[in-house]
């Protein structure tokens, strides 16, 4: 199991954070344009009320004509620094006295000028009539510095911003510890899952982490492992008690197949050996048909001897361990044949051809007894014609290679073709060729054994031929 | 000193007979000595019980063990012989009626000097008979005999 | 606007009065300014002063500025006064003789004819809700509230505080701070 590059746990750590952060940055922001309003309008306001007040305490002195008290009401406006200067101005709008004392223009207007509020670069403007009751008197003018305002601002912004970078180290700890009921749960659950692959061991418990889903999670993964490891012992349990069996079974076929080798095979031999002693002990009192008896008792005695054989070998090859080398097809054939031509030398009318270079990577010992069968099939099936020609060759199909035994003798009708491979079954009578119908069910199971395939091809006197494949090892 | 005596043990008298049929179809006049089971070949061998009094300086030239043998089992007595300085060095030959790969090397492991197959076709088993005795009997030169003063 | 309208006099008049100052200006000149000033000042009055609701029946009762004695104004005060208000009152000018006459009346300015009457013209006024304005040296002091006095081409204010007080007249702070004190004299 991989480990995973990111985590949950700082998965959900930056969302929450970006989450946050964008909610405080969103909520600063907001916070900051309003704080800029408001105190903007504050200020305004601010101004407003303090012009009034100043427009109420100067007009007795417009009205009658104190520009020395005018000056004082003005004078008072020290205690604001924001305010940089002001000005009265009487009804005919020329200047009546100003703050400081003696300021001109740019600082104030030579002359009253439009009422109303105007910002001017970093200054805030305020003008506005001087009344008594419903009589104008004259115009108040003000300017306020506005950097003072930027100065609130700014200490309102930073306050903001302190508060805000307070707030995101504030949820980065509550994150980190938010995220420990999420994050906790399932580190557990992939470290217990990471464990589990790791050591093949099902015995191995999620801890209980948590009672939501994530809880529900865990539970069932420790369920799972518990059928995981039920089945498993299970199994394991099953796989020795059909080992055991498999064991006994082999035990006693292996005693029996002993037994068989043995015992059946002992009678026989007194039986062929004593039909023998009799023929040469009291020949001379047998007349033919006696002696032909005993003849037939002898046969049937040796035919017995190749069946408990041939059966043997069946069952040996079923248990017998493949053991693969590299060796030639072809010189083997080449044994077998010399073999069969050495037992019946009178047979010169038969022609083995053996093709070269078939090497392969099987038993040498099981692929002997394939080809020993085989040949002495096609060397059996071919001796009622004077001449014949076998031939053990390899062709190449579909990428695989293809061995085959091939023979003009015989034959067989193809219709029955499907039984050639059953045990004990044969398809030509034994008085035509005598054989006990195992080789071919030798042959086949040897070929399974070594992952190929087998066929046969034929038609009644005009030859056989047999192919198989082999699975290709690398050796 | 080793005499022309055979040792053959047989338990089955079908066998024992067909065996002595094929030695004498091949001249093979030796004297054969039959034992019935392994304990009884061991007691011949090391001159006890039964053969209490024949002396273990004269030892056969050839023994034929079969391997299913009753008491002691042929492959065990032929472990005995080859674990005794007196026998050590006797010509065995194991004769049985299994193909059973596994005798055949549990025979040869325990320096069995030949192993043959008995066949049902009694011809072949007379052939096998003439070879053996061929060459056990006429080919092959005996080791030296053991020293007499090894004993008895 | 009709203030604005007599403040612009009042400027070409100061203008006029500049100049004068220099050459042979006529004393009439710098009279006629001073009166000017003086009836802007009457008619200012009415905004700083609160009379007793006795002598406004209702809120129309129009505010009356009386000159008792030889009017020094001509036109002058009636031209400030006309068409303004105070409130919802209009005001009006009304002269006269003698102080028997005086009947209705809020702002009674008293005039330098009357000189030698002012102890008279006081005891008449005695009680009543009258903001009695002279332009005789003491005359806050002595026989009234208020008194114009001329100094260095600028018209001050003297208030009696207490007189008004007496004359149950309340005299707005903002007026107050515009002018000199002055305490009863004799
Ligand atoms: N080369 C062949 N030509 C014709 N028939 C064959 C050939 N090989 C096998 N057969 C048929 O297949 C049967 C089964 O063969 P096999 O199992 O080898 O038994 P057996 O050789 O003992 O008869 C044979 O009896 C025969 O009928
Ligand atoms: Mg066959």
């Amino acid at each position: 199991m991989r480990t995973p590059r990111t985590t949950i746990r700082r998965k959900l750590i930056l969302a929450i954070m970006l989450t946050s952060t964008t909610a405080l940055a969103l909520a600063g922001t907001a916070l900051t344009i309003h704080e800029v309003t408001s105190l903007r309008a504050l200020l305004a306001r601010e101004l407003a009320t303090r012009a009034a007040i100043l427009a109420a305490n100067s007009t007795a002195a417009l009205a009658f004509q104190n520009p020395e008290d005018a000056s004082q009401v003005l004078a008072g406006l020290r205690t604001d620094p924001s305010i940089v200067a002001a000005a009265l101005y009487d009804a005919r709008g020329g200047v009546f006295a100003t703050y400081p004392m003696g300021a001109s223009a740019p600082l104030v207007p030579a002359a009253a000028g439009a009422m109303g509020n105007r910002l001017e670069r970093a200054s805030l403007l305020v003008s506005r009539p001087v009344m008594e009751g419903n009589r104008r008197l004259g115009s108040l003018f003000l300017r306020s510095d506005l950097r003072a305002l930027d100065e609130r601002v700014r200490a309102q912004v930073m306050a903001i911003l302190v508060a805000v970078l307070g707030s995101m180290g504030v949820a980065l700890a509550l994150s980190a510890w938010l995220q420990g009921g999420i994050a906790q749960p399932v580190r557990i659950l992939a470290e217990t899952a990471k464990a589990v692959l790791d050591r093949k061991d099902y015995s191995v418990r999620a801890r209980a982490v948590s009672d939501d889903e994530l809880g529900v999670l865990a539970e069932g993964f420790n369920d799972m492992l518990a059928e995981i490891q039920r089945r498993d012992a299970e199994l394991e349990q099953r796989v020795a008690d059909r080992t055991a069996a498999l064991e006994a079974s082999n035990k006693e076929l292996e005693a029996f197949s002993y037994s068989v080798s043995h015992d059946l095979r002992a009678p026989l031999r007194a039986i062929d050996g004593f039909s023998k002693a009799l023929l040469e002990d009291c020949g001379d009192k047998l007349d033919q048909v006696g002696t032909k008896h005993l003849d037939r008792v002898r046969t049937a005695t040796r035919q017995m001897g190749q069946l408990i054989d041939d059966l043997l070998n069946l069952a040996r090859i079923s248990r017998a361990e493949l053991r693969r080398e590299r060796f030639d097809l072809g010189a083997v054939g080449k044994e077998i044949a010399a073999e069969l031509k050495r037992a019946q030398p009178e047979r010169e009318g038969v022609q083995f051809v053996i093709a070269e270079g078939m090497t392969v990577v099987a038993d040498t010992q099981l692929l002997r007894v394939v080809l020993d069968n085989l040949l002495r099939n096609a060397w059996k099936f071919t001796a009622k014609h004077p001449t014949a020609r076998i031939e053990l060759g390899q062709h190449r199909d579909n990428g695989h290679r293809v061995f085959f035994v091939t023979d003009d003798g015989a034959g067989f009708d193809m219709a029955h073709a499907n039984l050639l491979f059953a045990p004990f079954q044969r398809l030509h009578r034994q008085s035509d060729f005598e054989g006990t119908g195992v080789g071919l069910a030798t042959v086949q199971r040897i070929i399974h054994r070594h992952g190929g395939q087998l066929w046969a091809d034929g038609a009644v006197e005009r030859g056989a031929s047999f192919s198989f494949t082999l699975s290709e090892v690398k050796s | 000193m080793t005499n022309t005596t055979i040792l053959m043990a047989e338990d089955n008298p079908n066998d024992e007979e067909l065996t002595l049929r094929a030695l004498r179809k091949y001249n093979v006049s030796n004297e054969v000595v039959v034992v019935r089971d392994g304990q009884e070949a061991l007691d011949y061998l090391f001159c006890a019980g039964e053969y209490a009094s024949r002396s273990a300086n004269v030892q056969p030239q050839v023994i034929l063990l079969d391997i299913n043998l009753p008491k002691v089992n042929g492959l065990e007595v032929l472990k005995r012989i080859r674990a005794d300085k007196r026998t050590r060095t006797l010509p065995v030959v194991m004769l049985t009626s299994s193909a059973e790969e596994r005798d055949r090397f549990a025979a040869y492991e325990n320096h069995a000097n030949s192993y043959i197959r008995k066949p049902v076709d009694f011809d072949q088993f007379t052939e096998a008979v003439r070879h053996l005795g061929l060459y056990w009997l006429v080919l092959n030169q005996p080791p030296p005999a053991p020293r007499s003063g090894n004993g008895r | 606007m009709d203030l604005l309208r007599r403040l612009l006099l009042g400027l070409t008049l100061s203008i006029a009065v500049l100049c004068a100052e220099g050459g042979a200006a006529g004393a009439e000149g710098r009279m006629t300014r001073e009166y000017d000033m003086k009836a802007i000042f009457l008619f200012q009055f009415a905004d700083f002063v609160n009379w007793p609701a006795s002598t406004c029946p209702d809120t129309l009762t129009p505010i009356t500025i009386g000159v008792l004695g030889n009017d020094p104004f001509g036109a002058g005060l009636d031209e400030v006064v006309a068409g303004e208000t105070v409130g919802a009152r209009k005001l009006v000018v009304r002269r006269f003789r003698t102080v028997e006459q005086v009947d209705s009346c809020h702002v009674l300015f008293i005039c330098a004819s009357e000189a030698g009457r002012l102890e008279h013209i006081h005891a008449k006024l005695m009680g009543r809700s009258v903001l009695t304005v002279g332009e005789t040296k003491d005359f806050a002091a002595r026989y009234g509230i208020v008194g114009f006095d001329v100094q260095r081409n600028r018209l001050k204010l003297r208030i009696n505080v207490a007189a008004a007080d007496s004359a149950k007249l309340t005299i707005s702070s903002k007026l107050l701070r515009q002018a000199e004190l002055v305490a009863s004299k004799g």
